[in-house]
């Protein structure tokens, strides 16, 4: 088979499958669309996991294989804060208690084995120390947006919130922790991933954003233009007449009939 | 005992989330005496890259979204129209652009290989971003769950 038409039906067909997958899944209310939306979508992402082995002649597989070696400590680290919050004081949907020790340790695990992928035996490669390049990608932008994200997050507790000086420690430990790691990253080499390496990648994740923010941006302010041109062209919508006197006493009497409780 | 509360700045919200990475460039000019990781050629072609995919695939899926629009408008074609437009002039622009020479090729050998380099790193890109915002506000909100529960109810005392 061409190489071209194999990528496309084993790459490329399964990545469109995901999104497809999750707007059938949304956009309807019954049980089997949701399931059939959803089937579609985790078919997608299993075949794109596979795409190193099915369609090994495409670059892009790369991204196939990096997806295959996060996505399991991506799956622990969130459904272990999944189960640290639900396990606390929530109104709704509240889990026991000891779920919460099960989450602590899974978001321990899920952490400590993305980092063991920079810095021990864990890191992906495409064959013998050659590492994934989208791994270079995925790495830097992931921690740096969370010592970020987390920094603006703790200020925003101490600005907006009422007494949450403790939430806010934690997210400054969260941005600390993941602002060492970067520091770490840049001054001590990994196995496989030196630091001169991590240096050059993380200024280009930090373009990355940047590029990705603007183009973001940009896209919205032209989406808002068309809607803005479109609904100022509209025409009036039509006025009705005011109502007359025997509709307005019509709606006083109404009125009248439903109004007041029964007397004691 | 009400704690003082800092006053709310978008400015201190703004310093806040680019201290880390502005932190990192004072600590590697401090130490090394210039920016010895930046290459501002390649960083410049990777800036325009992302932004350009991120235009095109972010007005593709707001192209999407007219469709939900227009179910309250009687399925208008005017903004169907401009929004096709505006995603065909994220297309031509990156293949013009690519297509200019080595300015936007990151070792890539070819237009068509450099677009789809483009889409697949994005992808990654927008996956770390998700995994990232995911993090930070499930771990807030965790950290938030975790205090004891309050009374929005202040007790008089008799």
């Amino acid at each position: 088979m061409d190489e071209m038409l194999q990528a496309l039906l084993l790459f490329w067909i399964p990545v469109s499958m995901v999104p497809l997958g999750l707007w059938h899944s949304h956009s309807s209310t019954a049980t089997v669309s949701t399931l059939r939306g959803r089937s579609l979508a985790f078919s997608g992402i299993i075949l794109i996991c596979l795409s190193p082995w099915t369609v090994p002649s495409s670059p892009s597989s790369a991204a196939g294989h990096l997806l295959g070696a996060i996505i399991g400590p991506c799956t622990m680290l969130i459904f272990g804060i999944y189960l640290i919050s639900f396990s606390g004081n929530v109104p709704v949907g509240k889990l026991p208690r000891s779920d919460r020790k099960i989450g602590v340790l899974m978001a321990i695990v899920g952490f400590v084995w993305l980092a063991g992928m920079h810095w021990w035996i864990l890191t992906p490669q495409l064959s013998l120390n050659v590492v994934n390049p989208y791994w270079y990608v995925f790495w830097p932008t992931f921690i740096l947006l969370i010592s970020c994200l987390a920094s603006c997050s703790a200020v925003t507790l101490l600005m907006i919130g009422d007494q949450r000086k403790s939430e806010s420690n934690t997210m400054f430990i969260l941005s600390g922790l993941s602002f060492s790691l970067l520091l770490l990253g840049l001054y001590i080499d990994g196995p496989l991933v030196s630091g001169e390496e991590f240096r050059q990648h993380l200024w280009l994740a930090v373009a990355d954003l940047a590029g990705i923010a603007v183009g973001s941006l940009l896209s919205i302010l032209v989406f808002a233009l068309v809607i803005y041109g479109y609904e100022r062209n509209l025409a009036e919508p039509k006025s009705i007449s005011p109502p007359t006197d025997s509709e307005l006493k019509q709606v006083s009497k109404l009125i009248a009939t439903h109004i007041g409780g029964e007397q004691e | 005992m009400k704690e003082s509360n800092l006053v709310f700045t978008w400015r201190m919200m703004l310093l806040a989330f680019f201290l880390p990475p502005l932190l990192i460039l004072a600590i590697e000019v401090t130490l090394a005496g210039d920016f010895k990781g930046i290459d501002s050629g390649v960083s410049f072609t990777r800036f325009a890259n992302a932004t350009l995919t991120a235009y095109t695939l972010c007005s593709l899926f707001l192209l999407g979204n007219l469709f939900f629009y227009g179910e309250s408008r009687n399925r208008p074609l005017a903004p169907l129209v401009g929004m096709v437009l505006a995603t065909a002039l994220g297309v031509l622009a990156t293949v013009l652009f690519i297509g200019q020479g080595s300015m936007l090729l990151e070792n890539n050998g070819s237009v068509r290989a450099q677009t789809i380099y483009n889409i697949v790193h994005m992808f990654v890109s927008s996956g770390a971003i998700l995994m990232a915002v995911s993090v930070g506000v499930g771990v807030t909100f965790s950290a938030i769950t975790s205090q004891k529960p309050r009374s929005n109810f202040v007790l008089e005392e008799e």
